[in-house]
């Protein structure tokens, strides 16, 4: 008996020897935010994307120098554990002061986290290498650039599903602190009921209105993890996508080999600046929004419990 | 359901490629982002002593508005 693989792949598509091909002409402008990678025929694997291999290896190197780093604790910091005792300082003294003393214990590792990842995934992605080696065909002799359509690893955060899962992880933490901070009575009474320290008859007559503001305002609620995780995956997708665009300048405007090589060294450097700015600003972005969140559901314990 | 069609032929015969939500959205953020900016600076200006705090809610600002330019970009990569 012979056991044949089904391997639903092309001759001409793809090149029979599977060895990464160096590319400098990265993604396509319309690039699919991730592959499945595991198609030579495992069937159980297909949820492993160049994305997730990437997220893998993100989470592989915080976790090896956190721990690198407090290996031993010491009283006056060697160099790297004082890098990692400045950033948790920086994180803690900033929720404080916008979430408040008494949800900061709660809140703080959530969102230290979530800062601290995506901060490496986004700064991860304008490594040399992810989006532009992988499979693809290439375009004449070897000194062309070639066109890479399966890169190996793609930036963490370019991929809709991670930004996603974080904004809804976020979400359900948000309705578990809001209910457990202050209750479900009192929190509807913050949506629905009359603002303003109405009594009486204006009450009773201003009601409706409030009750639609409520609404209003659970639809802005439900809007927010669709608006955090586009806002990320947009910043960082559109980022890559130009860094792409500027590295294959040369090539796409025809300009002979080497000017174009030239041209690809020299008019990206402004935009890796831009990429980090932007990576570091997008990280900030998300972990300031989401303790705003929790703050302004839960802030109001503070000024009843005041009197 | 004639307005789309004739919207349709006008960005035809004026020879546009390209998006226009993407155009008014980018726009928007443009002035949004601009308008963010000069605020800061004037606030910087009356008080230069408060910059470490204007700073960070400036750029939380920024993104903020920027962020509908992005989500009309985002459209328009995936085919509108």
């Amino acid at each position: 008996m012979v056991l044949s693989f089904d391997c639903e792949m092309d001759a001409d598509t793809f090149p029979m020897n599977f060895l990464p091909i160096l590319a400098s002409g990265g993604l396509p402008l319309h690039a699919p935010t991730y592959f499945s990678e595991e198609r030579m025929g495992v069937p159980y694997l297909e949820w492993l994307t160049s994305s997730m291999l990437a997220t893998f290896l993100v989470v592989g190197i915080i976790i090896y120098l956190a721990r690198q780093a407090t290996r031993q604790l010491e009283i006056i910091p060697g160099p790297s554990q004082n890098v990692f005792e400045a950033v948790m300082v920086i994180l803690y003294d900033t929720l404080e002061g916008i979430v408040g003393k008494h949800m900061v214990g709660k809140v703080f590792s959530l969102l230290a986290t979530l800062f601290i990842f995506i901060l490496t995934a986004n700064w991860f992605g304008l490594l040399p290498g992810v989006g532009s080696i992988g499979w693809g065909h290439v375009e004449g002799s070897f000194r062309n650039i070639a066109h890479v359509e399966e890169p190996i690893l793609r930036p963490t955060t370019a991929d809709l599903n991670m930004t996603l899962g974080m904004a809804l992880v976020f979400m359900c933490f948000w309705v578990y602190w809001t209910f457990s901070e202050v209750g479900l009575v009192s929190f509807l009474k913050h949506e629905f009921g009359v603002k303003g320290g109405l009594t009486g008859a204006m009450a009773v007559m201003l009601a409706p209105i409030f009750f639609f503001v409520g609404i209003i305002e659970v639809v802005s609620i439900g809007f927010r993890p669709i608006s955090l995780s586009l806002r990320l995956f947009g910043n960082v997708f559109a980022g890559e996508n130009l860094l792409t665009t500027m590295i294959t300048l040369g090539n796409t405007l025809g300009m002979p080999g080497w000017a174009s090589a030239l041209v690809s060294v020299i008019v990206p450097i402004p935009f890796y600046f831009l990429e980090l700015l932007v990576g570091l600003i997008q990280a900030m972005v998300f972990v300031l929004l989401c303790s705003v969140y929790i703050q302004l559901s839960t802030s109001h314990d503070e000024g009843e419990a005041q009197h | 359901m004639i307005t789309p069609l004739l919207l349709a032929e006008a960005v035809a015969a004026a020879g546009v490629s390209g998006s226009i939500a993407l155009g008014v959205a980018g726009m928007g953020a443009g002035i949004g982002i601009g308008l963010i900016g000069a605020k800061a600076v004037e606030a910087v200006g009356r008080n230069p002593g408060a910059f470490g705090k204007i700073l960070p809610l400036a750029i939380l600002g920024m993104a903020l508005a920027e962020a509908i330019a992005i989500y009309a970009l985002i459209m328009n990569l995936l085919g509108k």
